[in-house]
């Protein structure tokens, strides 16, 4: 459904990503992994279209996504990183906009919006400016604008930043529950436990390259560890960090 | 009949509305014209979030207040007691046109100088806007469309009070309609043209800079064209002093000396409005204001496209701005000044986070050089009113314009600063300073203290005796900057008398019942500071010895605020993060 293929990008004269390819298809959960600065924004950005790639491809139901990039954004669902939103808004006047943006029957908008922001819990706060909203408010907000229009692809940049154990709880299940009905989704995080939980197929990221692909249990056999955070540090960490928290320890109190 | 014809008109147009705004495209223009009048920083961020009606009145107020003063000059009763006969419209008043015009386009100006990089679209709008399935051409038509409804509602609102009052000041006592409609049209035309005109050139040359710099170095460069652009506008407001006197005597016709002002073009502009453009002179103005309106609205135009290509296309590929870039500190005199001054670590602490906010906060940059430029023009204007270089330094001692030169910049930068203090900068972030700060060991006025005088003396003091040494000579030199710097001590303390906060940490202070009388007593101190007070010097210096008196004077200022605060409760003095004081700003 969605592809990348052979993904480039550069900065000027700097390597951001190179060589990306991947398929995302309908039920699939793929993680994205890396440590900071390997490059998962830059290919979040270029998958939403945000961002041209240097090199290579991103393709959508076999059409490249900028040919038509907003028959593509219409079936798209995106939620970035940072919950930038505009303060001097309500949360409700914010997902009205979104909703007419996204050309959304009027009937449904409505019921969709309120029904929506009940199951968030976030009804009584629908008339407060979204600038006295906590982190976690704001990013419930991105995930409902993300999800009213039923996307058929999800992506999610760090999703569960700022929100509760309840909230986490939920995002987790309904994740599974998106994809149990067809909807593919790209998880782009830093929190191991949950992409080991929620993703059927992982892709782990170092200095902008693939360093392992493959279902969850595939990628752990294949480099003979237990658990995720196992294969993570193996892959990507290339410092000890038992002994660097003996380091930090030993400056705090020499 | 009429009646409901009008309403089911009203009802159709707003239904008409409401159906626009729900389209895409109409969402989006109501976006960005909020985003214009709200700001784009968060709202814990420091930007000043008026509202829109707020906005309106407080553009809409000089034209008001001015079209209100013209009924007591033109009102034909008050002309009659004051024996005056009939006479021309359209001659009489030209010196008043010319104001009309100024204020229109300083007003105009200095609404898009302080909207001015919110009409381009920023890293929110593209994260917010760009992941939805609308073209990118229809924001582009959008943010455009938002632009000139910003105009033109700038434009209508600087100017409705003037369009509707002052024609009635002038001719609404004389019998012919015909007459009427012909003065107000022609005055509304033009206040309409020069107020669009002077927004469409402050965009453009925002514009302009965008389009040729690259991001970073046109976040360095704006504030700094945003004072000069702010300059001009106060120098321009001040030619109203004296340039309706000129014309009085000169005529139109005899202005060709004034012609690079604005105003005088568009003056030539209504005089052939008015169906008196004949002159060869009014003629080229009138060429000379439509070719600044038309150049200002194609360059607007041409530089709002190019960098929306330019920097919004690739913001993603541009780091986040940020705060503004530091500048690299090379040695600075007053660094071992400072650290003698600041004698505790949380002295330290605070001056250094306040130094800095105040150097690279756009916000709060923006209101200390707007203090500074006013003290500029002030001190010129007070300079320019002497008759030359030599008058303002007499035999005996300098003139009191020459000495108060400094004074107006030590007005002005403390009560800048001062302003500026109330600005909060990042409200979540103040914990740092509940959580280390004691609130009864009473620092925030030594703090405050130290960084208003660390922000004037060190450049101002020197700069006054190198000048007065000069012009003076030496015991002139030490006295003037001697009684500067007591002076300047004495006026941080009568405005930090009540202060108990650590600058930038609090919320905006409401509005109070006496607020009003605070501004007052601040014109009253910029009076007494800048014009008595250097009177008094100068009338000292002609005799060194009465230099004298200024000790018990400043010593029962400085007495009277030291007393004033013993007698404060000692809550009262603790240090406060929420605005709870009786008044936020006096």
């Amino acid at each position: 459904m969605l592809e990348a293929r052979g993904l480039s990008k550069f900065y000027g004269s700097v390597l951001a990503v190179r060589d990306i390819t991947l398929s995302l298809q309908p039920g699939q959960v793929l993680g994205y992994l890396g440590p900071n600065g390997s490059g998962k924004s830059t290919t979040v950005k270029m998958l939403t279209g945000l961002l041209e790639p240097s090199d290579g491809q991103v393709i959508f139901d076999g059409q490249d996504i900028h040919k038509n990039l907003i028959a593509y954004r219409k079936r798209l669902g995106y939620v970035p990183e940072e919950a930038n939103l505009y303060p001097y808004l309500t949360g409700q006047e914010y997902l009205d906009m979104v909703a007419t943006l996204r050309a959304m029957p009027h009937t449904r908008k409505d019921k969709t919006i309120s029904s929506l922001l009940h199951l968030f819990s976030l009804w009584s706060y629908r008339h407060v400016t979204m600038g006295s909203y906590s982190k976690g408010m704001r990013q419930r907000i991105l995930l409902i604008a993300a999800l009213m229009d039923n996307p058929d692809v999800l992506i999610l940049d760090e999703p569960l930043s700022g929100l509760d154990v309840t909230s986490v709880l939920v995002i987790k299940n309904l994740i599974q529950a998106l994809s149990a009905r067809g909807k593919s989704v790209f998880y782009c995080s830093h929190i191991l436990e949950v992409v080991e939980r929620v993703c059927s197929h992982l892709i782990i990221l170092r200095k902008g390259q693939v360093i392992a692909q493959g279902t969850t249990s595939e990628v752990r056999e294949h480099i003979g560890k237990s658990s995720l955070e196992g294969v993570f540090l193996h892959l990507v960490e290339e410092r000890d960090v038992g002994q660097m928290a003996q380091d930090i320890v030993s400056v705090l109190s020499p | 009949m009429m009646q409901s014809m009008m309403q089911s008109a009203k009802q159709s147009l707003r239904q008409r509305w409401q159906v626009f705004s729900e389209t895409p495209f109409g969402c989006l223009l109501r976006l960005f014209v909020g985003r214009m009048f709200h700001g784009h920083a968060d709202s814990d961020a420091g930007d000043l979030d008026l509202g829109v009606g707020v906005v309106v009145i407080l553009l809409a107020m000089p034209g008001l207040l001015v079209s209100l003063l013209m009924f007591e000059k033109y009102g034909s009763f008050i002309r009659f007691l004051r024996g005056a006969g009939a006479y021309d419209p359209f001659t009489a008043t030209i010196p008043d046109e010319y104001f009309f015009l100024v204020l229109s386009m300083v007003v105009s100006g200095a609404a898009a100088l302080w909207r001015w990089d919110s009409i381009f679209l920023d890293r929110r709008d593209f994260m917010n806007l760009v992941p939805l399935p609308i073209g990118l051409r229809s924001i582009f038509l959008a943010n455009l469309s938002a632009i000139f409804a910003l105009v033109a509602l700038l434009t209508l609102v600087v100017n409705v009070a003037s369009m509707v009052l002052y024609p009635l000041a002038v001719v609404g006592s004389q019998p012919s309609l015909s007459l009427f409609i012909r003065f107000a049209v022609g005055h509304a035309v033009v206040m309409l043209l020069a107020s669009a005109c002077s927004s469409f050139a402050i965009f453009a040359v925002a514009g302009v800079l965008m389009t040729l710099l690259p991001a970073a170095v046109f976040r360095r460069v704006s504030l700094l064209v945003r004072f000069a652009l702010a300059l001009s506008l106060l120098v321009l407001l001040g030619t109203s002093l004296a340039i309706p006197e000129w014309l009085k005597q000169l005529s139109v016709a005899g202005a060709h000396r004034l012609a690079i002002l604005p105003p005088i073009s568009f003056l030539g502009l209504l005089q052939t409005v008015w169906g008196r453009g004949t002159e060869p002179f009014v003629a080229a103005m009138t060429r000379a204001a439509g070719a600044v309106l038309g150049a200002a609205f194609v360059i607007t135009i041409l530089a709002y496209a190019v960098s929306f290509r330019r920097s919004f296309m690739r913001i993603p590929e541009t780091p986040d701005a940020g705060p503004l870039p530091r500048v690299p500190s090379f040695f600075s005199p007053v660094a071992p000044l400072r650290e003698s001054v600041l004698r505790t670590p949380s002295q330290r602490a605070c001056y250094h986070f306040v130094a800095r906010t105040l150097l690279r906060s756009d916000g709060h940059l923006q209101v200390l050089s707007g203090f500074l430029a006013l003290g500029l023009v002030a001190s010129a204007a007070t300079l320019s009113s002497a008759p030359n270089l030599h008058s303002l330094v007499g035999s005996s001692s300098p003139t009191a314009e020459f000495l108060s030169v400094p004074f107006i910049l030590a007005y002005c930068v403390t009560v800048g600063l001062r302003f500026a203090f109330e600005i909060p900068s990042q409200l979540p972030a103040n914990w740092i300073f509940l959580f280390w700060l004691d609130r009864e060991r009473h620092e925030a006025r030594p703090i405050a203290r130290r960084v208003l005088l660390l922000f004037s003396l060190p450049w101002l003091a020197p700069a006054c005796l190198v000048t007065t040494l000069a012009l003076g000579g030496y015991t002139v030199a030490l006295l003037h900057t001697a009684i500067l710097i007591l002076s300047t001590v004495a006026l941080v303390e009568v405005f930090l008398s009540k202060f108990r906060k650590i600058p930038f940490t609090c919320p905006y202070p409401s509005f109070k019942s006496h607020s009003g009388l605070i501004v007052v007593a601040y014109l009253f101190g910029y009076v007494f500071f800048t014009y008595y007070l250097p009177q008094m010097e100068s009338w000292s210096l002609s005799d060194p010895w009465r230099i004298v008196w200024f000790a018990p004077l400043l010593g029962m200022v400085l007495g009277g605020i030291h007393f004033y605060r013993k007698q404060m409760l000692d809550m009262d003095k603790e240090l406060v993060f929420e605005e709870v004081s009786a008044s936020g700003f006096d």
